[in-house]
């Protein structure tokens, strides 16, 4: 059974971590200077988040489907993306297993890996207050 | 240990003219009408003769205009071929670029559409149709792999293939193709397949016992018979040794990845076109100096395999290694700098512009240490 319950747990808890990394000058500089459109593609359950940088100017954050053309897609279990931003996952070994699948100049996407870093202090904090905010909902 | 996948997709067949068969090998997986992707200077040593003369008339098609760094329009007009003759299945004959070309080729001939949309890893989802890679070169271990690169020359940038599906489903494997390689290609592409099985050995997020025995017994007969090899391009049992060890070395890192060697070279050789076996010998003993502080024990168990050292301080072992290899680049003949391949002198620019092109390559995330710009520029000074 996966970590999330829902896509819309799955989107609204990617939409809040993508908005806080927006939010934070250290990850968001680069991420625009790289003009790059990143689309995360998850699926068990499904989900669709797109960051587009494209403009140079700000950090687009797409919930769901878009007719925004990506430059590079990865695709992957929601599970594996969990375990990727409590920084259980090892990139190069999850594409070598098969679990990341990707689409296009995956070396541009690589290079942003260590400025999204510091995002994986926050996550866990996000996703238990998601947690908490269903069980109380229940 | 780490946890991990080992795939071998290929099957390997060696042997004195084992390419012979390689009409009766496509007919076993289902090709009835073979694209054959080869090149010029193959098909002009003859050593084509024997292979098509097992096909039957009217059963194959060749295509001979790949060159030596190979790129996007190669493949859509051996794609287009390709189709219009309907062929069903593909054989490779020839070095790292005419495999990866045909390679790639078979992903447009099997799933159509635009090459472009392919880019990337893990990205095929049906099987391809059935190829079989016959080397002509032992180095780049791009028969039995399970990636490919070719260059996009209007974007000047290399586009990236991986996928278990882009395995060749065969290999034939004949040291007697090898006699014609010259010494020059002979060494650089033997040194491609030791920085394969170093770097592939150091890999310490993704190696594993499998990989690990290939990449010693590779490097084993690598040492041994590099330098025979080269000196006489004659030497069979040389090029036995070489010609398996190269497949050994490339089972193994595409499974486990390579590292910063290779992605200096690759992006060397993305700005000045340098031959890929030479800008890896080149940066190998840089790469490793830089990593020697978190891998010296993984360089040290291949010192002692290879009879380099008896120490048992793992960075004497270690240093060892990194002299041998500079000992046996240069007596294959290999230049020791860049400057000694036509590279012009690097200023700040360019230094900035090859690091960035480094530290965005696939090949540095498998990488044992970490590198930051300063370290890529420190690496292409000290390699000059």
């Amino acid at each position: 059974m996966s970590v999330f319950s829902s896509t819309e747990q799955l989107q609204e808890i990617m939409q809040e971590l993508w908005t806080r990394i927006a939010a934070d000058p250290d990850m968001s500089t680069k991420l625009i200077q790289s003009r790059l459109i990143s689309q995360f593609r998850y699926r068990e359950p499904q989900g669709l988040i797109t960051i587009d940088s494209s403009d140079g100017a700000e950090m687009k954050i797409i919930v769901g489907d878009t007719d925004v053309k990506p430059h590079v897609e990865m695709a992957m279990k929601s599970d594996v993306a969990h375990d990727f931003w409590l920084g259980k996952v090892s990139i190069p070994v999850a594409i070598l297993s098969g679990k990341i699948v990707s689409k296009g100049p995956v070396n541009r996407a690589l290079a942003l890996l260590p400025v999204i870093k510091p995002a994986f202090a926050f996550y866990p904090h996000i996703f238990d207050q998601w947690a908490r905010k269903a069980r109380a909902s229940k | 240990m780490n946890p991990f996948v080992f795939h071998s997709p290929t099957k390997v067949t060696f042997g004195e003219y084992v390419c012979a068969s390689a009409a009766e090998v496509v007919k076993e997986y289902g090709g009835t009408k073979t694209f054959i992707v080869t090149d010029e200077v193959v098909k002009k040593t003859g050593i084509l003769e024997p292979i098509l003369s097992a096909f039957e008339e009217n059963s194959y098609c060749i295509f001979t205009d790949v060159p030596s760094d190979s790129d996007v329009d190669t493949v859509n007009a051996a794609s287009a071929l390709a189709r219009e003759f309907g062929c069903d299945s593909v054989l490779a004959v020839g070095g790292g670029s005419v495999l990866d070309t045909a390679k790639v080729t078979n992903i447009c001939l099997s799933m159509g559409g635009n090459l472009l949309e392919y880019e990337g890893l893990n990205n095929l989802t049906v099987r391809l149709k059935p190829i079989v890679a016959i080397p002509t070169t032992a180095g780049t271990g791009s028969e039995v792999s399970m990636v490919a690169m070719v260059k996009d020359s209007h974007e000047k940038k290399k586009l990236l293939f991986g996928s278990r599906l882009l395995a060749p489903d065969a290999a034939l494997l004949d040291p007697t193709l090898l006699r014609t390689l010259p010494p020059k290609l002979t060494a650089a592409t033997g040194m491609d397949a030791i920085t394969h099985s170093i770097e592939a050995f150091s890999t310490l997020i993704s190696m594993s016992p499998f990989t690990d025995a290939l990449c010693l017994e590779s490097l084993r007969l690598l040492f041994e018979y590099l330098p025979r090899a080269t000196k006489s391009g004659d030497d069979l049992e040389a090029r036995c040794a070489t010609l398996v060890a190269s497949a050994m070395a490339g089972v193994s890192f595409t499974n486990c990845g390579v590292g910063i060697v290779h992605a200096l070279a690759h992006a060397t050789g993305a700005h000045f076109g340098t031959h890929h076996g030479t800008a890896n010998s080149i940066f190998l003993p840089h790469g490793m100096q830089f990593n020697l502080d978190v891998v010296s024990s993984r360089y040290a168990l291949i010192a002692r395999h290879l009879g380099l050292s008896k120490s048992d301080k793992d960075n004497v072992a270690a240093q060892a290694l990194i002299k041998a290899i500079a000992e046996l680049s240069a007596e294959v003949g290999l230049p020791p700098r860049l400057r000694d391949v036509g590279i012009p002198q690097l200023h700040a620019a360019l230094l900035d512009e090859l690091a960035f092109l480094a530290s965005t390559d696939p090949a540095i995330m498998f990488n044992p240490k970490e590198s930051s710009t300063q370290d890529l520029v420190g690496l292409y000074e000290r390699a000059y």
